[in-house]
């Protein structure tokens, strides 16, 4: 199961995701990994029909969503044709873009049913 | 500091180009050197430096240095030249670097050239080139786009002001109308608002790109190439036109991951690049008589009049349906038909902007003309606005 990470802050503890070089906060550029994952919650979405060279679909919906546990926003790929902004979604992770040689992880969210 | 200002404009015809990208580029650069009054002959140009704006003449075009190549071309040599890549803001960073290299001294005329070969790609490729100046680790491998984000922020900014995608179909009616009247404006038609907002058929004339964003409310894929002659005002030079002053110069970032910003609709790149043109042009939003704003998306055009001073938080989408941002209201915005309708190809159009505003001030943006005309703003939109720039133009004396 492939996991992926949020950067806290070794000085001041602020969280960040992706990782800086250094913390935006405090200036240090020590960091722990602490693994990202949870209940998130949408903010925003798109239905995206005109995909970059590489994604084999017709159509790929994103989102925005805001960690409940750290507060982290994050955009993500969503596993749901009609996403709404409030919903409720599992921040799991998959390969965002398959490439020869090489994938690349990333979250996939899933929509918890209500 | 030394006062700039343009006294040579280029634009070839926004579309498709069928030639090399160095000939693209050397088009709009004899233009505005002949429009300047400049001799092409070798060694009588006198232009000290070049600066090639273009985001993908090494991606795509893969031509490397490419502004010692320009130069050589057009005859320009020994000046010195750099080639300036800044996203789709590289167009006006180019302009902000020729403006820097003649108030510091180090050169009295400077050539900037912004051009953009988009067509040459298929539409796959040109999405994952665009799609290139997102993070390179948060963003770009989720097959996440600028239309995605500009989604996204549509949503959010409906969902908080009530925006609806007609209000987005009426900017667009207005620049496709705009562009009417620009020889050089990528699509000239203007589409019925009726057509791609309430016809039955109007999910099929004005499809979803990134929902709620459909085809009329974001840019084409262009080619295109513009071109400025840029002088210090104080070295006696004569040229064919009178100069329009470069009045301010404003530049910000913001986060490159969209995701990390506190306020999810705050351009604060934006707004910070306006505050520092109006600072240094000495000016407010009330002295701006036209304007060509960054509209690769219409939401854009709408929050960036918002950020820019001309109008209220959330009031943008409702001056525009007032018709005050029309050629003849009080804060004209994209007489040129802007990226909508002119066409966006991305390292030529901060460049060309300028080119606009300069036709504006000088009184000769036929059928478009912004009556009494005097002072203008220019705003230039990298990534999902983590790099702006934004210049104000005048023939207004320095006051
Ligand atoms: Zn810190």
């Amino acid at each position: 199961m492939m996991e992926l990470y949020a950067y806290r802050c070794d000085a001041c503890g602020e969280l960040h995701h992706p990782r800086h070089f250094v913390c935006r906060k405090c200036g240090n550029t020590e960091f722990t990994e602490e693994v990202l994952n949870g209940k998130v919650r949408v903010l925003s979405w798109t239905k995206v029909y005109n995909l970059p060279e590489g994604y084999m679909q017709p159509y790929l919906c994103f989102a925005i969503v805001k960690f409940e546990d750290s507060g982290l926003i994050v955009s993500v790929q969503i596993n749901d044709d009609k996403p709404y902004i409030g919903q409720e979604a599992d921040a799991a992770v998959g390969v965002v873009k398959e490439a020869i040689g090489k994938d690349f992880y990333g979250f996939i969210v899933e929509p918890i049913a209500v | 500091m030394r006062e700039v200002g343009i006294v040579g404009v280029g634009h070839t015809k926004f579309g498709r180009w069928n030639g090399s990208f160095l000939d693209q580029a050397a088009t709009a650069a004899v233009e505005a050197l002949r429009d300047a009054g400049v001799d092409l002959a070798a060694g009588k140009a006198h232009i000290d430096q070049v600066f090639l704006a273009s985001m993908g003449v090494g991606q795509v075009n893969k031509i490397s240095g490419a502004a010692s190549a320009l130069v050589d071309t057009i005859n320009l040599r020994p000046a010195m030249a750099e080639t300036v890549e800044n996203g789709p803001a590289s167009g006006a960073s180019a302009v902000k670097l020729a403006y820097m290299a003649i108030a510091s001294g180090m050169a009295d005329t400077v050539l900037v050239v912004g051009a953009e070969q988009m067509r040459i790609l298929t539409g796959w490729e040109s999405t994952d080139f665009v799609a290139t100046m997102s993070h390179p680790d948060a963003e770009y491998p989720y097959g996440l786009t600028l239309p995605s984000f500009a989604g996204m922020f549509t949503r959010l900014y409906m969902e908080k002001y009530g925006l609806t995608e007609t209000d987005l179909a009426i900017v667009s009616v207005k620049n496709h109308e705009n562009a009417m009247h620009n020889p050089c404006a990528h699509i000239r038609l203007v589409p019925s608002l009726h057509a791609i907002t309430e016809d039955e058929d109007a999910d099929v004339i004005n499809p979803y790109v990134a929902d709620p964003i459909r085809v009329y409310s974001t840019c084409p894929m262009s080619d295109g190439a513009a071109a400025l002659v840029l002088t210090a005002l104080d070295t006696g030079r004569e040229f064919a036109h009178k100069p329009v002053r470069i009045a301010g110069i404003g530049q910000a970032t913001d986060t490159h991951v969209v995701a990390e910003r506190p306020d999810p609709l705050d351009l604060f790149a934006v707004r910070e690049s306006a505050r520092k043109a109006y600072e240094m042009a000495g000016m407010g939003p009330e002295d701006i008589d036209v304007a060509e704003l960054h509209d690769a998306f219409q939401i854009l055009e709408i929050v960036e009049s918002e950020e820019v001073g001309f109008f209220p938080r959330g009031e943008g989408a409702k001056a525009a349906r007032e018709g005050r941002t029309r050629v003849d209201g009080d804060k004209p915005i994209n007489t040129s038909g802007g990226l909508k309708a002119k066409g966006h190809p991305v390292g030529a159009t901060g460049v060309s902007q300028v080119v606009e505003i300069v036709r504006q001030l000088r009184g000769e943006a036929e059928g478009r003309q912004v009556k009494d005309a005097q002072t203008g703003l220019t705003t230039n939109f990298g990534g999902f606005g983590n790099n702006v720039v934004s210049i104000i133009l005048t023939t207004k004396e320095e006051g």
